[in-house]
């Protein structure tokens, strides 16, 4: 246990409080004394008595407060978790997204792979194909742009 | 003619590339329908169907290898 001195409405008190708490008492005790002091002229119980009542109608207040803030304080909680879902959902649709440009780039990857022994060495006529079709398409644009 | 790979790529590129612009071009005619004579429609027509045949032979064989 500790001994602390503390002295309210000009009048020193001698207070035992646990290891530790003393600052936390004296900060106390400053507030005490300084609503007792906001009543001078008056006798050291009834100063007591007003600093009593000031702060119980601060504490009503702070609860009041308190109360008041717990309704936006749901909503708030509502927002972010709804915000975290969203971003969950968006974050799984990136993700399928990505596996399925992977699955098509691999598909591309395997297609090309082949290509080379399809088209070059082996059938050189469809790459000539591929050429025609290539001029020809883009002849068949051409017109269809051309279109009134 | 001899193609390597790199000129294959070429030709589809250029391929996807023209059909991209027939995409657009039917999709802005669509927006203002406007009647081209009836004759230039089955030329056309004749054109596109010549080309999905040719493309089909040409898919089929690269099938069969």
């Amino acid at each position: 246990m500790a001994d602390v001195k503390l002295t309210i409405a000009g009048r020193p008190y001698d207070v035992h409080c646990a290891d530790g708490e003393e600052a936390q008492l004296i900060r106390l005790a400053a507030v005490v004394d300084e609503k007792a002091r906001t009543m001078p002229g008056v006798t050291e119980v009834r100063q007591l008595l007003f600093a009593a009542l000031m702060l119980a109608d601060e504490t009503q207040e702070a609860r009041a407060k308190a109360d008041k803030a717990e309704p936006q304080s749901d909503s708030l909680r509502a927002a972010v978790a709804l915000a975290e879902s969203r971003e969950t959902a968006a974050r799984d649709e990136l993700k399928a997204a990505v596996s399925r440009e992977q699955a098509a780039l691999k598909e591309l990857e395997a297609i090309r792979g082949h290509t080379p022994t399809a088209t070059t060495s082996s059938n050189p006529a469809h790459d000539r194909a591929l050429l025609q079709i290539a001029d020809r398409i883009e002849a068949l644009a051409s017109k269809v742009e051309q279109l009134p | 003619m001899e193609l390597d790979l790199d000129e294959s790529s070429l030709a589809i590129g250029r391929i996807e590339r023209a059909l991209s612009r027939i995409e657009k071009a039917l999709a802005d005619r669509a927006k203002r329908p406007v009647a081209a004579p009836a004759a230039d429609q089955s030329a056309l027509k004749a054109e596109v169907a010549a080309v999905i045949g040719e493309l089909d032979l040409l898919i089929a064989e690269a099938k069969r290898g």
